[in-house]
């Protein structure tokens, strides 16, 4: 009887310190995955914001130079955590992102003036309403007139 | 029924010895730092690709940070502050506001940090915001950026 007992004691002790060896093993290299790949996820979301407001900018100012009435759609992939897209003075293309250290302003500068839907400009600031949800997003981009590039979802 | 309890006391007196040891080994490991995951992760500096960290140095009493300016716009940084989540934060002398052209990299150090366990050989998480506008831009709207140091600060 006491061999029997002795044997199972046995038994559930390696089982135990398998157990303990394995999460041993999997807590700590679950930490560091999961803070490596954290940061990783905000450098790539900085290169898709960088990668949207480049190509936004370089547009506008390839359509104004096509001159009046030129236009054309972009399909744009609108990541996760910008909280807001909106044009101050005409010129700077600001798009707001959410981090986990904080929320950070990404601006582009344009050499053509920006504007989009009046109805959502307050003074020199314009919001892009819609281009802050993620996933893809249709965006128009039109040279109105001879001095502005309209930018509006559609 | 004896036999039986000396048994079972036995059972338990050669296991406990095992558990002691098992426990007195991982204290010993979380006592000199070895269960700190944190210092095996790797030392970083990020900030928003417009803001390149080039390079980075913890030194007892002073941060430095290496930054390129990738806006592609001449700017004035107005104010630049560092802070971490230890109570009280880490204070550091904050740098004066400065032109900063486009293209060019600056040197921006902290002087006189002192708090927010930033502790020679320990590991510390810094956040570093910067407010800065465009002198071209009329309305010079002010503009916040956010970046973070994670790294070991140098022994003296």
């Amino acid at each position: 009887m006491g061999k029997y007992n002795q044997a199972k004691g046995q038994a559930s002790f390696e089982y135990l310190l398998i157990i303990a060896l394995t999460f041993a093993i999997i807590v700590p290299t679950t930490y560091l995955f999961y803070n490596y790949s954290k940061e990783s996820s905000q450098e790539i979301t900085d290169a898709q914001v960088a990668k949207l407001g480049n190509e936004i900018v370089d547009t506008a100012e390839s359509i104004f130079y096509s001159g009046q009435n030129s236009k054309t759609v972009l399909d744009i992939n609108v990541p996760e955590k910008v909280e807001s897209v909106v044009i101050i003075d005409g010129r700077e293309l600001v798009i707001k992102v959410s981090s986990s250290f904080g929320v950070s302003e990404i601006v582009f500068f344009s050499s053509v003036n920006l504007t989009t839907i009046g109805a959502n400009c307050e003074g020199v600031v314009c919001r892009i309403v819609g281009l802050e949800r993620p996933g893809l997003e249709k965006v128009k981009i039109e040279a109105i007139n001879q001095y502005s590039v309209d930018i509006e979802i559609i | 029924m004896y036999k039986k309890s000396q048994a079972a006391l036995e059972f338990l007196t050669t296991y406990a010895w095992a558990f002691i040891a098992i426990i007195v080994t991982v204290g010993a490991l979380s006592y000199f730092g070895f269960l700190d995951f944190r210092q095996y992760l790797p030392q970083k500096c990020i900030f928003p690709s417009q803001f390149k960290c080039l390079d980075f140095a913890l030194a007892p009493s002073e941060v430095r940070i290496k930054l390129i300016n990738n806006l592609g716009e001449d700017i004035r940084v107005t104010s630049l502050q560092i802070t971490n989540d230890a109570n009280p934060p880490i204070s550091c002398t904050p740098i004066a506001s400065f032109d900063w052209a486009y293209s060019s990299v600056k040197d921006l150090v902290f002087t006189s940090c002192a708090g927010g366990a930033y502790i020679p050989g320990e590991r510390v998480e810094l956040k570093i915001s910067m407010n800065y506008y465009a002198p071209k831009t009329p309305s010079r709207p002010l503009h916040l950026i956010n970046g973070k140091i994670n790294g070991k600060v140098q022994s003296s």
